[in-house]
């Protein structure tokens, strides 16, 4: 929220969120690290290095694998958005964990030579041409060097300074660096290993990732929110009597954009359907204690101009509305950011 | 989209009564599902192969003739009680180096190495100890050593590197290992081809180019997968020396 | 200098540059581009390492501040066309990929065994 940044705000949830995930990693690295040798029982053991590397490794693959399924998750099935309101702590724990997977590598599989071993890294192997014994390590750099940007640029700052479409827009790089994760285990330990509890796991991560995407994308193609045809600059939205109280009616408007019409009191009033914050949608939020909020991290607005509430400074923009007959008609504009616009009365209905 | 009877949860406020079950839930599946795939993946590993550092054996000290093939081996002719005379040992300097440098001026001449064995099946290398400690002239004439010639074969197999292969990386050879292999074989740690079934006794030979140049370029594209190869065949002691033929090598199909 | 020397002194350029904007924009340019900065510098430290990823962004985003030129409908525009094209496309990608990496595994061939082309020549060495 606004009001002056500090460098992480935690409240209740936040802690029960970040502990869950804590628990979780801990677990996952204790037992490979340090139950799984004892069960292995090795006359020739792996590594420790190698053994660890695959530990954080592993482990970092499955936290991407949880993080990028909590999207689509939560848009099948609205009771995950819980689990989507703090992921970015969980993001920031990932690139930890890989950047330990990829120290082990660099000070294990890099290191010893006469090269420096970033150098070394990069020279090692040159094998481009081919896919078995391509250079999978270069995919692991680039995933790594995806998660760094979306961890360094996660603070609200940022989605301020940038505008959250451009922010959206970066962190989009989490589907190339996940598609990049699985190209670095695909061409690299998937070759060797002659156990295949590992393959089924990855290959039944990798395809949870991808049937849910295809589902929830699906379910949106099908389902999604419906354009409004313009009619000399004013859009039909619906049927006043269509709207309950304390919800919205989302519109698409002929420019793309989308409009929440909400219902408070009795009263209809129009605002733009992406949150300030991360253009979340506001439209399938709720009013709360007489102001709209957020579905994604509780950002709240006065529905009549678009402003949160003092102390804080976002806002979003209006639009003018009225009654044509029963129906609730929106003009295509948008005003600024802020704009007071008179609520328009309906009659109660049941 | 939105439905009177979910709970909406916010947050910084409480979590409403009946989503926190279902959270409650939520969370004890994602602990499970990582409880479950780090003992699972971490305790169903490849076994490696037995191979590794003799620290138990302690520093060796023995003495032999030095041969680069161009590989430097030592044709052991004063050995020890586990180094018997006969044997020969590859050689290799500490880290991701050969010692072709240091054996250079040494060819044919007799010599004392000292150091570590890594030991792999009937294969064995030392990594020496540094400077004149762990390599230097001996005093004496050098026996005459027999080279046999075993004619021209067709083998399949891998390429790996000597030192991870015999155990200085647990696991030390396949693809996930290649670009480490790769820095290994650069600094002239000797190659080691892996035979599919064992030639006149053994499965591992040292391989070098051709006409006794080092491995060649081309190789390194096929570092750590399964191929086939011809090249000429000789033993040297209890070693294997495969001169391979580059233009013969060729990937195996599945 | 070989090109792995090369692509890392460009990539010790690209942080070096990353510092000397970050250094500027923390100690004034931030307090003159949002005001929930002013008088916050706890969080400031943070933002370092975001610099010096994708510093060219932060040199257009405080032009595009500083000159007034931020176009406030911009801001409530997402891109959900874009997000819901990444989410047809990766499925398919990711089993791509995966059936890539399987069909160029190799499996031992235990059962090829070694063959003798010719006998050695009569003259060795």
């Amino acid at each position: 929220m606004s009001v002056k940044y500090i460098p992480v705000q935690w409240n209740r949830n936040k802690w029960l969120y970040d502990a869950v995930m804590l628990v979780g990693v801990v677990l996952f690295l204790w037992l490979f690290i340090f139950v799984s040798p004892e069960l292995l029982s090795h006359e020739f053991p792996i590594n420790p290095q190698v053994h660890n590397a695959r530990a954080f490794g592993a482990c970092a693959f499955v936290m991407l694998t949880v993080i990028l399924c909590i999207g689509p998750l939560a848009r099948i099935d609205r009771r995950f958005l819980p689990l989507l309101y703090n992921r970015r702590h969980f993001g920031v724990m990932t690139v930890f964990v890989a950047i330990t997977h990829a120290s082990y590598i660099l000070n294990w599989y890099f290191a010893f030579s006469s090269s420096d071993k970033y150098e070394a890294l990069l020279f090692a192997n040159t094998s481009y041409g081919q896919l078995a014994g391509f250079p999978f390590e270069i995919f692991g750099v680039f995933a790594l060097l995806c998660l760094a940007v979306l961890a360094a640029t996660s603070h609200d700052f940022w989605m301020k300074f940038l505008t959250p479409p451009v922010w959206k827009r970066i962190h989009s790089l989490i589907y190339f660096a996940y598609l990049a994760v699985v190209a670095h285990v695909s061409l690299g330990i998937l070759q060797d290993q002659q156990n295949h509890t590992f393959t089924v796991i990855f290959i039944g991560g990798a395809l949870a990732v991808a049937g849910l995407h295809a589902y929830a994308a699906m379910l949106d193609w099908r389902g999604g929110d419906e354009r409004g045809a313009d009619i000399d600059g004013w859009i039909d939205i619906c049927d006043a009597g269509d709207i309950r109280e304390g919800f919205a009616k989302i519109k698409i408007l002929p420019s793309g954009d989308r409009v929440a019409v909400f219902r408070q009191d009795g009263r209809l009033s129009a605002i733009s359907n992406a949150c300030a914050h991360q253009n979340g949608p506001l439209g399938e939020g709720r009013v709360i204690d007489c102001l709209v909020t957020c579905p994604w991290h509780g950002f709240q607005y006065d529905v009549t101009n678009g402003r949160s509430p003092a102390p804080f400074t976002e806002m979003v923009p209006t639009y003018n509305i009225r009654l044509n007959g029963a129906g609730v008609q929106v003009h295509r504009d948008a005003n600024p950011p802020g704009t007071y616009v008179e609520p328009v009365q309906i009659e109660v209905t049941a | 989209m939105s439905d009177k009877n979910n709970p909406f949860f916010v947050g910084y406020l409480p979590v409403p009564g009946p989503l926190r079950r279902f959270l409650l839930l939520a969370s004890v599946l994602v602990v499970a599902t990582f409880l479950l795939t780090g003992l699972l993946i971490g305790s169903t590993q490849d076994e490696p192969p037995a191979s590794g550092f003799r620290f138990d054996y302690g520093r060796q000290t023995v003495t032999g003739v030095i041969e680069l093939t161009p590989y430097p081996l030592l044709r052991v002719t004063q050995g020890n009680d586990l180094i018997k005379p006969g044997k020969t040992l590859m050689l290799t300097s500490g880290g991701k180096a050969g010692v072709d440098m240091r054996a250079m001026g040494l060819e044919g001449q007799l010599a004392t190495v000292s150091g570590i064995i890594l030991q792999r099946g009937t294969i064995d290398m030392m990594q020496l100890r540094g400077g004149r400690q762990g390599l230097a002239a001996a005093e004496g004439d050098p026996p005459e050593m027999v080279t046999e010639q075993l004619g021209r074969w067709k083998v399949a197999g891998e390429i790996c590197d000597g030192k991870c292969l015999n155990g200085a990386m647990r696991p030390g050879r396949g693809l996930a290992h290649k670009a480490c292999a790769n820095l290994c074989l650069l600094g002239d740690v000797p190659p080691v081809f892996v035979s599919t079934q064992p030639i006149e006794g053994s499965d591992f030979m040292l391989i070098t180019g051709p006409d006794g140049t080092r491995l060649p370029d081309a190789a390194y594209n096929y570092i750590g997968q399964f191929i086939s190869l011809e090249g000429d065949l000789e033993r040297r002691g209890d070693i294997l020396v495969l001169r391979m033929d580059t233009t013969t090598m060729e990937l195996i199909d599945g | 200098m070989n090109q792995a020397e090369l692509i890392l002194f460009i990539v010790k350029l690209w942080g070096a540059a990353g510092a000397l904007v970050a250094i500027p924009f923390l100690i004034f340019g931030i307090d003159r581009l949002d005001e929930d900065a002013r008088g916050a510098y706890v969080f400031r430290p943070l933002l370092v390492p975001g610099i010096l990823l994708i510093w060219p962004l932060i040199l257009w985003r405080w032009y595009i501040l500083a000159d007034g030129k931020d176009e406030w409908s911009h801001r409530y525009r997402p891109r959900r066309h874009n997000h819901q094209w990444f989410a047809m496309i990766m499925p398919v990608a990711i089993i791509v990929i995966i059936v890539a990496g399987l069909s160029v595994r190799q499996s031992w061939p235990a059962d090829i065994l070694p063959e003798r082309l010719a006998p050695p020549a009569e003259v060795s060495e």
